[in-house]
């Protein structure tokens, strides 16, 4: 699909610079559209949509901050750490506002693997299907937080709450 | 029809992104602002070179207004009030700015330019605000995840500062960044020691500036900062004092407590300190020595989630159970809590139920 004149300036948005000091793109020369595509096609592969995967990051990082900035255990197998840093972030695709710059860290320790998200991760990929560039700093594989959450068939279909 | 539509859509915005890179081209090399008058609290007059942004002009004169984005409009911090010459607001001002401040001319200094005379309002204590640059002088590890950062001043040799403030230090280039940042962290050394400043910084998953403390930062190293910063102080009445941290929260609390037992400040405190294990926990050795210096200080760790090999006896649970158990009423008490927003707004819940005065409540959020 050819890329629209609107994709392109949410890709300008997230060059280095704009919006953030390293942009969201990393070193992916792929157009908007095409990474939007290709990470859409991974994600119906896996059998799953964009919203479950947000829903089970947004469940899981409500489910942190009940540890006030420590790990805590979260059944039946995460510990999650919700980390806040001064200042927030406006999406690239524009609305909602400043989106506050919060670190989740899932730990799985069935698998002892962990995986780190931010809150605007969670908004790109609910809202928009975007996991941010090849070699961007945040990017997250679809495959890897299905993987690493656990995200369960049933919750594959899930949409996000309210 | 679609395909003549696309092309002119096409061509349209071809033509006015153009036409944008054009402005910004001409307006940084064309554009001749020449001097302009920046008057500061209506009593203090600067002739500047017209044409960069107001944050960057204002640090050339040296006057740092706090910022912890390094000017890119993404912290929100570099407030100032410009009574006149500033223009409308940018989109880009407008997330950070909120109605009641829009209609005092609240404005963000790293976002607008300076094209002619300004007349601002600064707070009076940024004049003593001041750039220094530092030696590395130790690192030491706190825990697995919190780093101890002692700089030695070099130029000027020596800070004035509140126990509880915070400076800015400026991460140069490095792997993860080609221009240098700015972050903000609070100062844990007693500023009696005039010559030295100390820093606790807990590693952030992804952080520019926590990696470079953890990963890249050794002794001897120069780096700048500038400071201080901040109105998180004791306050200075006769009212109990509550201190409420965890992780690198500890900081301005250790300073607080430090300037304390060296002035002979002996009024009732308790501090809480919440971490999750045993392996969270640092400084232990240094809180009971003040507990001796203050006889009426008492620390009181707490364990979220002990391990079962930390054999803890001390108290244990989320830091707002451990404060509700042990506090009676808050009515003759003032509260100083530093952590993550989460736990702040928690544990102002918590002192608010107890009868703490909510503007007695002085709080450092990380967020």
């Amino acid at each position: 699909m050819k890329q629209s004149p609107q994709l392109k300036q949410v890709q300008e948005n997230m060059r280095p610079g704009v919006l953030t000091l390293h942009g969201f793109l990393g070193t992916d020369r792929r157009d908007l559209v095409e990474i939007l595509e290709d990470d859409e096609a991974e994600v119906r592969r896996i059998g799953t949509t964009h919203r479950a995967i947000a829903a089970k990051m947004t469940a899981l990082r409500d489910r942190g901050k009940e540890g006030l900035g420590e790990f805590i255990k979260v059944e039946p197998n995460f510990e999650v750490r919700v980390d806040s840093v001064r200042g927030g972030i406006p999406s690239p695709f524009g609305g909602p506002g400043l989106i506050p710059k919060t670190n989740t860290t899932v730990r799985n320790t069935r698998l002892s693997r962990e995986i780190v998200y931010t809150d605007i991760n969670i908004h790109l990929i609910g809202e928009h299907g975007f996991y941010e560039g090849k070699g961007s700093l945040f990017r997250l594989e679809p495959h890897e937080l299905v993987e690493i959450l656990e995200i369960s068939p049933e919750e594959q279909q899930t949409e996000l709450p309210g | 029809m679609i395909s003549a539509l696309m092309i002119s859509v096409g061509a349209v915005s071809g033509i006015s992104a153009f036409l944008a890179i054009l402005m910004v081209i001409a307006d940084a090399t064309i554009a001749n602002y020449g001097e302009v008058k920046i008057t500061i609290n209506g009593d203090k007059e600067y002739e500047v070179k017209g044409g960069k942004p107001l944050l960057g002009t204002l640090m050339e004169q040296e006057i740092f207004i706090p910022s912890a984005c390094g000017g890119r409009g993404s912290c929100g911090l570099c407030k100032v009030t410009v009574k006149e010459g500033a223009g409308q607001y940018l989109p880009t001002e407008l997330p950070w700015i909120s109605e009641e401040e829009q209609a005092e001319n609240v404005r963000l200094s790293c976002q607008i330019k300076v094209k002619n005379d300004l007349s601002l309002e600064i707070p009076e204590e940024l004049f003593n605000v001041k750039e220094f640059q530092a030696k590395i002088a130790k690192v030491r590890e706190l825990t697995h995840d919190i780093k101890e950062v002692t700089m030695e001043l070099v130029d000027p040799p020596e800070i004035n500062m509140e126990p509880g403030q915070f400076v800015q230090l400026r991460i140069p280039e490095y792997e993860l960044t080609d221009e240098p940042v700015y972050r903000a962290y609070s100062v844990a050394s007693n500023p009696s020691d005039t010559k030295h400043v100390e820093l606790e910084i807990r590693l952030v998953p992804n952080g520019i500036a926590t990696t470079y403390v953890h990963n890249y930062m050794r002794e001897g190293d120069e780096i700048i900062f500038n400071g201080p910063y901040g109105d998180f102080y004791l306050r200075e009445t006769e009212r109990e004092i509550i201190f409420i941290a965890g992780g690198s929260g500890m900081a301005p609390i250790k300073s607080i407590l430090l300037s304390m037992a060296e002035k002979g400040i002996n009024r009732r405190a308790r501090y809480f300190f919440g971490a999750r294990s045993k392996k969270d926990l640092f400084l232990v050795e240094e809180m009971r020595r003040l507990e001796k210096e203050l006889p009426n200080f008492e620390f009181i760790p707490a364990l979220s989630d002990p391990e079962e090999e930390d054999q803890w006896e001390g108290e244990t649970g989320l830091i707002t159970d451990v404060v509700a158990r042990n506090m009676e009423s808050g009515e003759n008490t003032e509260a100083y809590l530093c952590g993550s927003p989460g736990m702040i707004d928690a544990c102002i819940k918590v002192l608010s139920d107890k009868g703490v005065p909510d503007e007695l409540t002085y709080f450092d959020k990380f967020g």
